[in-house]
Protein backbone atom coordinates (compact mmCIF):
# COMPACT_ATOMS: atom_id res chain seq x y z
CA UNK A 1 0.00 0.00 0.00
CA UNK A 2 1.51 3.09 -1.33
CA UNK A 3 1.19 6.59 0.37
CA UNK A 4 -1.06 8.85 -2.04
CA UNK A 5 0.60 11.17 -4.18
CA UNK A 6 -1.80 13.81 -4.74
CA UNK A 7 -3.99 15.28 -1.62
CA UNK A 8 -7.49 16.96 -1.87
CA UNK A 9 -7.34 20.39 -1.49
CA UNK A 10 -9.96 22.83 -0.58
CA UNK A 11 -9.41 26.66 -0.53
CA UNK A 12 -11.95 29.29 0.85
CA UNK A 13 -11.11 33.29 1.14
CA UNK A 14 -12.87 35.09 4.04
CA UNK A 15 -13.19 38.54 4.70
CA UNK A 16 -11.50 39.36 8.06
CA UNK A 17 -13.47 42.10 10.05
CA UNK A 18 -13.29 43.06 13.54
CA UNK A 19 -17.08 42.38 14.41
CA UNK A 20 -17.87 38.60 14.48
CA UNK A 21 -19.62 36.94 11.65
CA UNK A 22 -23.21 36.47 12.62
CA UNK A 23 -23.79 32.99 11.94
CA UNK A 24 -27.96 32.02 12.01
CA UNK A 25 -28.97 34.73 13.94
CA UNK A 26 -26.71 34.37 16.91
CA UNK A 27 -24.76 37.36 18.02
CA UNK A 28 -21.05 37.11 19.37
CA UNK A 29 -22.28 37.77 22.66
CA UNK A 30 -24.17 34.68 23.07
CA UNK A 31 -21.54 32.56 22.07
CA UNK A 32 -23.96 29.57 21.96
CA UNK A 33 -22.86 26.54 20.22
CA UNK A 34 -24.19 25.32 17.11
CA UNK A 35 -25.59 22.07 16.29
CA UNK A 36 -23.64 20.36 13.81
CA UNK A 37 -26.69 20.61 11.27
CA UNK A 38 -27.73 24.78 11.63
CA UNK A 39 -23.37 24.85 11.48
CA UNK A 40 -23.33 23.06 8.35
CA UNK A 41 -25.95 25.25 6.65
CA UNK A 42 -24.17 28.37 7.42
CA UNK A 43 -22.68 30.75 4.16
CA UNK A 44 -19.22 29.45 3.76
CA UNK A 45 -16.90 30.11 0.94
CA UNK A 46 -16.96 33.82 0.24
CA UNK A 47 -15.22 33.49 -3.32
CA UNK A 48 -16.04 37.30 -3.85
CA UNK A 49 -14.26 40.00 -2.80
CA UNK A 50 -15.69 43.08 -3.13
CA UNK A 51 -13.70 45.76 -5.09
CA UNK A 52 -14.35 48.46 -2.00
CA UNK A 53 -12.07 45.66 0.57
CA UNK A 54 -8.56 46.40 1.15
CA UNK A 55 -6.84 43.67 0.20
CA UNK A 56 -5.13 42.93 3.48
CA UNK A 57 -8.42 42.21 5.00
CA UNK A 58 -9.05 39.51 2.94
CA UNK A 59 -7.55 35.70 4.30
CA UNK A 60 -6.88 32.81 1.95
CA UNK A 61 -7.42 29.52 3.76
CA UNK A 62 -5.93 26.28 2.58
CA UNK A 63 -7.24 22.73 3.72
CA UNK A 64 -5.09 19.95 2.32
CA UNK A 65 -6.44 16.24 3.42
CA UNK A 66 -3.46 13.86 2.73
CA UNK A 67 -3.16 10.34 3.74
CA UNK A 68 -0.62 9.01 6.38
CA UNK A 69 0.85 5.57 5.12
CA UNK A 70 2.60 5.57 8.58
CA UNK A 71 -0.38 5.59 10.40
CA UNK A 72 -2.62 4.60 7.71
CA UNK A 73 -5.21 7.80 8.64
CA UNK A 74 -6.38 11.14 6.69
CA UNK A 75 -4.24 14.04 7.90
CA UNK A 76 -5.52 17.63 8.14
CA UNK A 77 -2.95 20.53 6.98
CA UNK A 78 -4.11 23.74 6.71
CA UNK A 79 -2.74 26.96 6.92
CA UNK A 80 -4.41 30.77 6.34
CA UNK A 81 -2.43 33.73 4.55
CA UNK A 82 -3.08 37.19 3.15
CA UNK A 83 -3.69 37.65 -0.36
CA UNK A 84 0.13 39.68 -0.29
CA UNK A 85 1.46 36.49 1.04
CA UNK A 86 1.73 37.63 4.36
CA UNK A 87 1.10 34.12 6.74
CA UNK A 88 -1.25 34.20 9.31
CA UNK A 89 -0.09 32.62 12.65
CA UNK A 90 -1.89 29.58 14.46
CA UNK A 91 -3.17 32.16 16.83
CA UNK A 92 -4.38 34.47 14.48
CA UNK A 93 -6.38 31.45 12.80
CA UNK A 94 -7.38 30.37 16.06
CA UNK A 95 -9.51 34.10 16.53
CA UNK A 96 -11.51 33.18 13.38
CA UNK A 97 -12.94 29.49 14.89
CA UNK A 98 -15.80 29.16 16.76
CA UNK A 99 -16.41 29.37 20.55
CA UNK A 100 -17.65 25.91 20.76
CA UNK A 101 -15.41 24.16 18.49
CA UNK A 102 -11.81 25.60 20.74
CA UNK A 103 -13.89 23.46 22.97
CA UNK A 104 -13.68 20.24 21.44
CA UNK A 105 -10.38 20.66 20.39
CA UNK A 106 -9.08 21.46 24.22
CA UNK A 107 -10.68 18.74 25.22
CA UNK A 108 -8.98 15.88 22.80
CA UNK A 109 -9.36 13.53 20.93
CA UNK A 110 -6.28 14.89 19.30
CA UNK A 111 -2.65 15.50 20.68
CA UNK A 112 -1.79 19.12 19.03
CA UNK A 113 -1.77 21.25 17.09
CA UNK A 114 1.63 21.86 15.19
CA UNK A 115 3.35 23.50 12.65
CA UNK A 116 4.90 20.93 9.88
CA UNK A 117 6.89 20.57 6.72
CA UNK A 118 3.93 19.51 4.05
CA UNK A 119 5.64 16.39 2.69
CA UNK A 120 4.50 16.93 -0.91
CA UNK A 121 4.88 20.90 -1.42
CA UNK A 122 7.67 21.16 0.84
CA UNK A 123 5.80 24.44 3.03
CA UNK A 124 4.94 25.06 6.66
CA UNK A 125 1.28 23.67 7.62
CA UNK A 126 -0.19 23.17 10.64
CA UNK A 127 -1.24 20.00 11.16
CA UNK A 128 -4.14 18.32 13.38
CA UNK A 129 -1.86 15.25 14.58
CA UNK A 130 -2.98 11.93 13.92
CA UNK A 131 -2.56 9.78 16.84
CA UNK A 132 -5.86 9.41 18.22
CA UNK A 133 -7.69 9.35 14.68
CA UNK A 134 -8.19 6.27 14.96
CA UNK A 135 -10.15 6.23 18.42
CA UNK A 136 -12.65 8.64 17.87
CA UNK A 137 -13.59 7.03 13.99
CA UNK A 138 -14.76 3.42 15.23
CA UNK A 139 -17.67 4.68 16.74
CA UNK A 140 -19.00 6.51 13.62
CA UNK A 141 -17.63 3.58 11.62
CA UNK A 142 -19.65 0.71 13.84
CA UNK A 143 -22.77 3.09 14.32
CA UNK A 144 -23.06 3.19 10.65
CA UNK A 145 -22.61 -0.49 10.28
CA UNK A 146 -25.60 -1.23 13.01
CA UNK A 147 -28.28 1.12 10.84
CA UNK A 148 -27.07 -0.28 7.79
CA UNK A 149 -25.82 2.91 6.20
CA UNK A 150 -22.77 3.43 3.92
CA UNK A 151 -20.43 5.94 5.18
CA UNK A 152 -18.12 7.90 3.43
CA UNK A 153 -15.25 7.85 5.94
CA UNK A 154 -13.53 11.01 4.49
CA UNK A 155 -16.19 13.17 4.83
CA UNK A 156 -17.45 11.58 8.13
CA UNK A 157 -13.69 12.54 9.31
CA UNK A 158 -13.68 16.20 7.79
CA UNK A 159 -17.10 16.66 9.52
CA UNK A 160 -15.44 16.30 12.77
CA UNK A 161 -11.95 17.42 12.47
CA UNK A 162 -13.13 20.32 10.39
CA UNK A 163 -14.97 22.71 12.20
CA UNK A 164 -12.07 22.74 14.82
CA UNK A 165 -9.57 24.52 12.57
CA UNK A 166 -12.56 26.51 10.44
CA UNK A 167 -13.20 24.23 7.56
CA UNK A 168 -17.05 24.25 7.44
CA UNK A 169 -18.79 21.92 5.01
CA UNK A 170 -21.35 22.54 2.76
CA UNK A 171 -24.66 20.13 3.64
CA UNK A 172 -24.60 18.52 0.02
CA UNK A 173 -21.39 16.60 1.80
CA UNK A 174 -24.06 15.16 3.73
CA UNK A 175 -25.54 13.93 1.04
CA UNK A 176 -22.28 12.41 -0.52
CA UNK A 177 -21.51 11.27 3.02
CA UNK A 178 -24.11 8.53 2.83
CA UNK A 179 -24.33 7.48 -0.75
CA UNK A 180 -23.82 3.95 -1.71
CA UNK A 181 -20.40 4.18 -3.38
CA UNK B 1 37.50 -6.77 11.45
CA UNK B 2 35.11 -3.57 12.18
CA UNK B 3 32.21 -4.57 14.56
CA UNK B 4 28.39 -3.65 13.71
CA UNK B 5 28.87 -1.46 17.32
CA UNK B 6 31.72 0.59 16.10
CA UNK B 7 29.13 1.32 12.93
CA UNK B 8 26.78 3.35 15.48
CA UNK B 9 29.87 4.49 17.76
CA UNK B 10 31.09 6.27 13.72
CA UNK B 11 27.48 7.46 13.18
CA UNK B 12 26.71 9.32 16.34
CA UNK B 13 30.46 10.74 16.71
CA UNK B 14 30.24 12.09 13.01
CA UNK B 15 31.02 15.73 13.16
CA UNK B 16 31.07 18.26 9.69
CA UNK B 17 33.70 21.45 10.07
CA UNK B 18 31.58 24.29 9.31
CA UNK B 19 32.32 28.21 9.38
CA UNK B 20 29.06 30.68 10.08
CA UNK B 21 29.22 34.29 8.61
CA UNK B 22 26.97 36.60 9.07
CA UNK B 23 24.54 38.25 6.14
CA UNK B 24 26.23 41.19 5.01
CA UNK B 25 22.97 43.42 5.16
CA UNK B 26 22.36 42.69 9.11
CA UNK B 27 23.34 45.35 11.03
CA UNK B 28 26.44 45.81 13.56
CA UNK B 29 27.64 47.84 15.72
CA UNK B 30 31.08 46.46 14.72
CA UNK B 31 32.76 43.79 12.23
CA UNK B 32 31.19 40.23 13.11
CA UNK B 33 34.05 37.66 12.86
CA UNK B 34 33.18 34.71 11.40
CA UNK B 35 32.66 31.51 13.64
CA UNK B 36 34.22 28.06 13.18
CA UNK B 37 32.61 24.83 14.89
CA UNK B 38 32.28 21.13 14.58
CA UNK B 39 28.87 20.36 14.21
CA UNK B 40 27.04 17.00 14.85
CA UNK B 41 25.88 15.15 11.77
CA UNK B 42 23.04 13.34 13.69
CA UNK B 43 21.86 16.53 15.71
CA UNK B 44 19.61 19.56 14.31
CA UNK B 45 21.11 23.36 13.65
CA UNK B 46 18.83 25.16 16.30
CA UNK B 47 20.03 22.73 19.02
CA UNK B 48 23.54 22.88 18.59
CA UNK B 49 24.01 26.40 17.92
CA UNK B 50 24.03 28.50 20.84
CA UNK B 51 27.53 29.55 20.79
CA UNK B 52 26.93 30.98 16.93
CA UNK B 53 24.03 32.89 18.06
CA UNK B 54 26.02 34.37 21.28
CA UNK B 55 29.15 35.24 19.12
CA UNK B 56 27.07 37.56 16.31
CA UNK B 57 24.67 38.88 19.30
CA UNK B 58 27.06 40.56 20.60
CA UNK B 59 27.71 42.43 17.70
CA UNK B 60 24.93 43.55 17.43
CA UNK B 61 21.74 45.70 19.16
CA UNK B 62 18.67 44.08 20.66
CA UNK B 63 16.07 45.70 18.65
CA UNK B 64 18.03 44.32 14.99
CA UNK B 65 17.59 41.11 16.59
CA UNK B 66 14.58 38.20 15.92
CA UNK B 67 14.53 35.06 15.27
CA UNK B 68 17.66 33.20 13.75
CA UNK B 69 17.78 31.71 10.48
CA UNK B 70 20.27 30.08 8.30
CA UNK B 71 20.77 29.23 5.05
CA UNK B 72 23.66 27.93 2.23
CA UNK B 73 24.37 29.29 -1.13
CA UNK B 74 20.95 31.30 -0.69
CA UNK B 75 19.02 27.78 0.08
CA UNK B 76 17.34 28.30 3.23
CA UNK B 77 18.33 25.57 5.99
CA UNK B 78 15.46 23.38 7.32
CA UNK B 79 16.51 22.84 11.30
CA UNK B 80 14.34 20.20 11.25
CA UNK B 81 15.73 18.07 8.81
CA UNK B 82 19.42 16.54 10.44
CA UNK B 83 22.22 18.64 9.80
CA UNK B 84 24.32 15.51 8.49
CA UNK B 85 21.54 15.51 6.32
CA UNK B 86 21.83 19.14 5.01
CA UNK B 87 25.19 18.38 4.52
CA UNK B 88 24.94 15.33 2.30
CA UNK B 89 22.29 17.37 0.22
CA UNK B 90 23.31 20.48 -0.36
CA UNK B 91 27.51 20.49 0.09
CA UNK B 92 29.28 17.32 0.22
CA UNK B 93 30.73 17.87 -3.27
CA UNK B 94 32.14 21.25 -2.03
CA UNK B 95 35.13 21.67 -0.23
CA UNK B 96 35.27 22.14 3.53
CA UNK B 97 34.32 23.94 5.68
CA UNK B 98 30.31 24.26 5.55
CA UNK B 99 30.02 28.12 5.01
CA UNK B 100 26.78 28.83 6.46
CA UNK B 101 25.31 32.06 6.41
CA UNK B 102 23.60 33.26 9.55
CA UNK B 103 20.38 35.75 9.23
CA UNK B 104 18.55 37.88 12.40
CA UNK B 105 16.10 39.45 10.06
CA UNK B 106 13.19 38.59 7.49
CA UNK B 107 12.75 34.72 8.60
CA UNK B 108 11.42 33.24 5.21
CA UNK B 109 7.58 32.35 6.63
CA UNK B 110 7.00 30.30 3.36
CA UNK B 111 10.47 28.22 3.71
CA UNK B 112 11.46 27.49 7.44
CA UNK B 113 9.53 26.16 9.95
CA UNK B 114 9.59 28.51 13.20
CA UNK B 115 11.75 27.11 16.06
CA UNK B 116 10.42 29.21 19.33
CA UNK B 117 12.26 26.74 21.57
CA UNK B 118 14.34 23.78 22.62
CA UNK B 119 11.01 22.20 23.27
CA UNK B 120 10.16 22.52 19.47
CA UNK B 121 13.04 20.37 18.58
CA UNK B 122 12.38 17.96 20.86
CA UNK B 123 8.44 17.76 20.31
CA UNK B 124 9.76 17.17 16.46
CA UNK B 125 12.45 14.31 17.02
CA UNK B 126 9.68 12.43 19.22
CA UNK B 127 7.31 12.51 16.41
CA UNK B 128 9.67 11.04 13.92
CA UNK B 129 10.86 8.37 17.19
CA UNK B 130 7.31 7.82 17.14
CA UNK B 131 6.47 7.45 13.17
CA UNK B 132 9.27 5.30 12.94
CA UNK B 133 8.08 2.79 15.43
CA UNK B 134 4.38 3.35 14.25
CA UNK B 135 6.04 1.53 10.34
CA UNK B 136 8.67 -0.70 12.27
CA UNK B 137 5.91 -2.09 15.21
CA UNK B 138 2.81 -0.66 14.68
CA UNK B 139 3.78 1.66 17.51
CA UNK B 140 3.89 -1.14 19.95
CA UNK B 141 7.68 -0.82 21.03
CA UNK B 142 7.34 3.26 21.78
CA UNK B 143 3.83 2.74 23.83
CA UNK B 144 5.10 0.06 25.98
CA UNK B 145 7.67 2.36 26.79
CA UNK B 146 7.61 4.92 29.64
CA UNK B 147 7.31 9.02 29.55
CA UNK B 148 11.21 9.03 31.41
CA UNK B 149 12.36 6.24 28.46
CA UNK B 150 11.12 8.89 26.09
CA UNK B 151 13.22 11.56 28.40
CA UNK B 152 16.09 9.34 27.83
CA UNK B 153 16.37 9.50 24.35
CA UNK B 154 15.87 13.35 23.81
CA UNK B 155 18.57 13.63 26.50
CA UNK B 156 21.03 11.85 24.83
CA UNK B 157 20.74 13.68 21.28
CA UNK B 158 20.21 17.01 23.15
CA UNK B 159 24.07 16.72 24.75
CA UNK B 160 25.57 15.84 21.84
CA UNK B 161 27.16 19.32 21.47
CA UNK B 162 29.05 21.54 18.96
CA UNK B 163 32.66 21.64 19.53
CA UNK B 164 35.61 23.68 18.57
CA UNK B 165 38.20 21.03 17.80
CA UNK B 166 39.17 17.85 17.91
CA UNK B 167 40.94 17.84 20.74
CA UNK B 168 37.98 19.00 22.71
CA UNK B 169 36.16 15.88 21.39
CA UNK B 170 39.09 13.50 23.05
CA UNK B 171 39.07 15.45 26.34
CA UNK B 172 35.26 14.59 27.23
CA UNK B 173 35.38 11.77 25.43
CA UNK B 174 34.38 10.08 28.29
CA UNK B 175 31.30 12.08 28.79
CA UNK B 176 30.46 11.29 25.33
CA UNK B 177 30.49 7.99 25.59
CA UNK B 178 28.09 8.21 28.50
CA UNK B 179 25.67 10.01 25.80
CA UNK B 180 26.00 7.20 23.36
CA UNK B 181 25.17 4.62 25.96
CA UNK B 182 22.35 6.77 27.37
CA UNK B 183 20.62 7.04 24.15
CA UNK B 184 21.19 3.69 23.40
CA UNK B 185 20.16 1.93 26.21
CA UNK B 186 16.34 2.63 25.24
CA UNK B 187 16.97 2.55 21.48
CA UNK B 188 17.97 -0.84 21.12
CA UNK B 189 14.78 -1.68 22.20
CA UNK B 190 13.64 0.29 19.12
CA UNK B 191 15.65 -2.04 16.59
CA UNK B 192 14.44 -4.91 17.79
CA UNK B 193 12.15 -7.79 16.03
CA UNK B 194 10.34 -10.68 17.16
CA UNK B 195 12.62 -14.29 16.52
CA UNK B 196 10.29 -15.19 13.98
CA UNK B 197 9.97 -12.66 11.77
CA UNK B 198 13.68 -11.23 10.03
CA UNK B 199 13.37 -7.77 10.32
CA UNK B 200 10.63 -5.03 10.84
CA UNK B 201 7.59 -4.34 9.28
CA UNK B 202 8.43 -1.47 7.31
CA UNK B 203 11.29 0.39 7.15
CA UNK B 204 11.50 4.29 8.37
CA UNK B 205 13.05 5.92 5.35
CA UNK B 206 13.11 9.06 3.63
CA UNK B 207 14.89 9.74 0.38
CA UNK B 208 15.80 13.53 -0.59
CA UNK B 209 16.82 14.94 -4.29
CA UNK B 210 17.41 18.43 -5.09
CA UNK B 211 16.48 17.93 -8.53
CA UNK B 212 12.62 16.97 -7.25
CA UNK B 213 10.20 19.70 -6.30
CA UNK B 214 9.09 16.98 -3.81
CA UNK B 215 10.62 17.35 -0.76
CA UNK B 216 11.12 13.77 0.02
CA UNK B 217 9.73 10.41 -1.14
CA UNK B 218 8.56 8.22 1.59
CA UNK B 219 6.47 4.96 1.16
CA UNK B 220 5.32 1.66 2.81
CA UNK B 221 8.61 -1.06 2.26
CA UNK B 222 9.11 -4.08 3.85
CA UNK B 223 12.81 -5.26 4.42
CA UNK B 224 11.86 -9.02 4.20
CA UNK B 225 10.87 -10.27 0.23
CA UNK B 226 7.67 -12.62 0.48
CA UNK B 227 10.45 -15.70 -0.20
CA UNK B 228 12.29 -14.75 3.10
CA UNK B 229 14.61 -12.88 1.15
CA UNK B 230 16.36 -9.83 2.26
CA UNK B 231 15.67 -6.65 0.73
CA UNK B 232 18.93 -4.69 -0.55
CA UNK B 233 19.30 -0.69 -0.54
CA UNK B 234 19.11 -1.29 -4.51
CA UNK B 235 15.98 -3.36 -4.55
CA UNK B 236 14.64 -0.39 -2.57
CA UNK B 237 15.44 2.66 -5.14
CA UNK B 238 14.69 0.29 -7.78
CA UNK B 239 11.09 0.24 -6.42
CA UNK B 240 10.77 3.78 -5.20
CA UNK B 241 13.17 5.97 -7.09
CA UNK B 242 14.43 4.04 -10.08
CA UNK B 243 15.76 7.12 -11.71
CA UNK B 244 18.83 7.69 -8.60
CA UNK B 245 20.15 4.45 -10.39
CA UNK B 246 22.57 4.23 -13.85
CA UNK B 247 20.93 2.27 -16.32
CA UNK B 248 21.91 -1.10 -17.02
CA UNK B 249 24.71 -0.51 -19.11
CA UNK B 250 24.82 3.53 -18.79
CA UNK B 251 26.69 5.36 -16.67
CA UNK B 252 26.62 6.47 -13.24
CA UNK B 253 25.20 9.35 -12.61
CA UNK B 254 24.37 9.84 -9.24
CA UNK B 255 25.76 9.10 -5.74
CA UNK B 256 23.56 7.53 -2.99
CA UNK B 257 24.82 8.88 0.32
CA UNK B 258 23.63 8.07 3.73
CA UNK B 259 25.77 10.07 6.88
CA UNK B 260 28.87 10.87 4.37
CA UNK B 261 29.28 7.62 2.63
CA UNK B 262 27.66 5.42 -0.15
CA UNK B 263 26.66 1.73 0.99
CA UNK B 264 26.91 -0.92 -1.43
CA UNK B 265 23.47 -1.25 -3.33
CA UNK B 266 23.76 -5.11 -2.03
CA UNK B 267 23.56 -3.88 1.69
CA UNK B 268 20.58 -5.60 3.47
CA UNK B 269 18.36 -2.72 4.26
CA UNK B 270 17.52 -4.37 7.54
CA UNK B 271 20.93 -3.75 8.40
CA UNK B 272 20.91 -0.16 7.51
CA UNK B 273 17.71 0.29 9.05
CA UNK B 274 19.17 -1.00 12.64
CA UNK B 275 23.10 0.40 11.86
CA UNK B 276 22.50 3.79 9.60
CA UNK B 277 19.49 5.31 11.05
CA UNK B 278 19.57 9.12 12.71
CA UNK B 279 18.41 8.94 16.00
CA UNK B 280 15.22 9.74 15.02
CA UNK B 281 15.69 5.68 13.54
CA UNK B 282 14.64 7.44 9.83
CA UNK B 283 17.31 6.45 6.91
CA UNK B 284 17.60 9.34 5.32
CA UNK B 285 19.15 8.80 2.05
CA UNK B 286 20.42 11.65 -0.10
CA UNK B 287 20.52 11.14 -4.17
CA UNK B 288 23.34 13.66 -5.39
CA UNK B 289 24.65 14.22 -9.17
CA UNK B 290 28.15 12.35 -9.21
CA UNK B 291 30.49 14.89 -8.56
CA UNK B 292 32.77 15.64 -11.87
CA UNK B 293 36.54 16.15 -10.59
Amino acid sequence: MDSSDGYMCKMHFQIKNETVVSRAGTSAHEQTCLPMEEALELPLDDFEVTESTATNEVIKYEYHVLYSCSYQVPVLYFRASFLDGRPLALKDIWEGVHECYKTRLLQGPWDTISQQEHPILGQPFFVLHPCKTNEFMTPVLKNSRKINRNVNYITSWLSLVGPVVGLHLPLSYAGAASQDE
Amino acid sequence: MTDDKDVLRDVWFGRIPTCFTLYQDEITEREAEPYYLLLPRVSYLTLVTDKVKKHFQKVMRQEDISEIWFEYEGTPLKWHYPIGLLFDLLASSSALPWNITVHFKSFPEKDLLHCPSKDAVEAHFMSCVKEADALKHKSQVINEMQKKDHKQLWMGLQNVVSTWSSQEIETTQRVKQDRFDQFWAINRKLMEYPAEENGFRYIPFRIYQTTTERPFIQKLFRPVAADGQLHTLGDLLREVCPSALAPEDGEKKNQVMIHGIEPMLETPLQWLSEHLSYPDNFLHISIIPQPTD
